[in-house]
């Protein structure tokens, strides 16, 4: 079965973009074939994961939401020769100022035909062989983001250990997450123990926590790095794989 | 004597029930220019939001399988087809949706026009 997870968060720098190139690639590693999209598309960091495939790009995810190019026109086979049994490919959204500056002037009916793009590419995506789909989302309630979500089959919450995540996690799964009647699982990521009574029997906001990932300092210094093809016994790499057997179990 | 007082009173209450109706009238008219100018938005994924939990489940299911009818709609919300059909007239109404009809079958989709 097909399916389409969204890496989302309510704050920004929680770790979304590690989380779901590691989960794409863990994917890959179990023979899936998978696709991971860009879509923070007012600060996108995707290509620092993949230098191979930073050149070369002829299309983005902007022109995919724009209409002016099909799915299969933005996204790029990557990972070759990785040792994957799987397949991943990606698709970039562009950094560049001008793009950033222009997609805020995009008005309603823009992001209503963006969010209809998206589903199309998704349909597209899946008729021609793709198993997981993966979108990296930008924080809060961007259009971007909601659109991914709205377009995705469950919603990986990305969760950091402050209160201010806390409280706008709250808004949102209030206000997006159980309005659009998503299934969703919460990641606590650079976990800290104080937060733990927030969590009633693995259960917060009425979603399953399905992974409290530490904070660790050597996944900051090595950033850029996926942790689930370099180094497979670190504690991220099998936190990593054991988020993509749970979210299986959820879906 | 009477009689002519009753007729009096029904007389009454008459123009006060016209009187009730005409504000009924004039108030269903307003909502119905509201709900005009509400639709005049695009139908985004913030538009969903704001709509009611029954509407929002249809549009969201017309978003995600495209153009559809009343029963293919059911089918996933897994609501009694004529309770679809409803809110997606609804939908209609407010101008978020377009029908069309395709031999005997009602087809509806999110309004192009407003995209």
């Amino acid at each position: 079965m097909a399916f389409t997870i969204a890496v989302h968060s309510a704050k920004g720098g929680t770790g979304k973009t590690s989380i779901a190139v590691n989960l794409a690639i863990a994917y890959a590693l179990d023979g899936r074939k998978v696709c991971l999209l860009d879509m923070d598309l007012r600060g996108p960091s995707l290509r620092t994961f993949f230098d191979n495939g930073s050149s070369g790009v002829s299309f983005w995810v902007n022109d995919l939401l724009s209409g002016r190019k099909g799915i299969n026109e933005v996204v790029m086979d990557t990972g070759a020769g990785l040792g994957m049994a799987g397949k991943v490919s990606v698709a970039y959204s562009k950094a560049d100022i001008s793009e950033i500056r222009e997609l805020a002037s995009k008005d309603r009916k823009w992001q209503s035909n963006a969010l209809k793009n998206i589903i199309a590419g998704k349909k597209e995506l899946i008729r021609s062989g793709t198993e997981v789909i993966i979108l990296d989302t930008g924080p809060g309630v961007e259009y971007e983001s909601i659109n991914a979500v709205a377009a995705s089959d469950l919603v990986l919450i990305v969760h950091s250990s402050t209160k201010a995540c806390s409280e706008c996690t709250e808004q949102l799964v209030n206000g997006v997450y159980k309005s659009l009647n998503k299934k969703c699982a919460i990641v606590d990521n650079m976990h800290h123990c104080s937060l733990d009574e927030d969590t009633l029997d693995g259960m917060r906001y009425g979603f399953p926590v399905i992974a409290a990932i530490p904070c660790i300092c050597d996944i900051a210094k090595r950033s850029g790095e996926i942790f689930v093809l370099s180094d497979r016994e670190h504690e991220f790499s099998r936190a990593i794989c054991d988020i993509k057997d749970k979210l299986e179990s959820i879906l | 004597m009477i009689e002519k007082e009753m007729i009096e009173e029904i007389l009454h209450n008459l123009k006060e029930i016209n009187a009730k109706l005409d504000k009924i009238i004039q108030n269903g008219n307003t909502a119905s220019l509201n709900e005009k100018v509400h639709s005049s938005d695009s139908l985004d994924v913030m538009m969903l939001l704001s709509l009611p939990d029954h509407l929002r489940t249809t549009a969201t299911t017309l978003f995600e399988i495209g153009p559809a009818t009343a029963e293919d709609i059911a089918e996933v919300t897994r609501k009694e087809r004529a309770v679809e059909s409803n809110y997606l007239n609804q939908l209609v109404r407010m101008e978020h949706v377009e029908k069309y009809r395709e031999g005997r079958k009602v087809y509806f989709h999110i309004n192009s026009k407003l995209c």
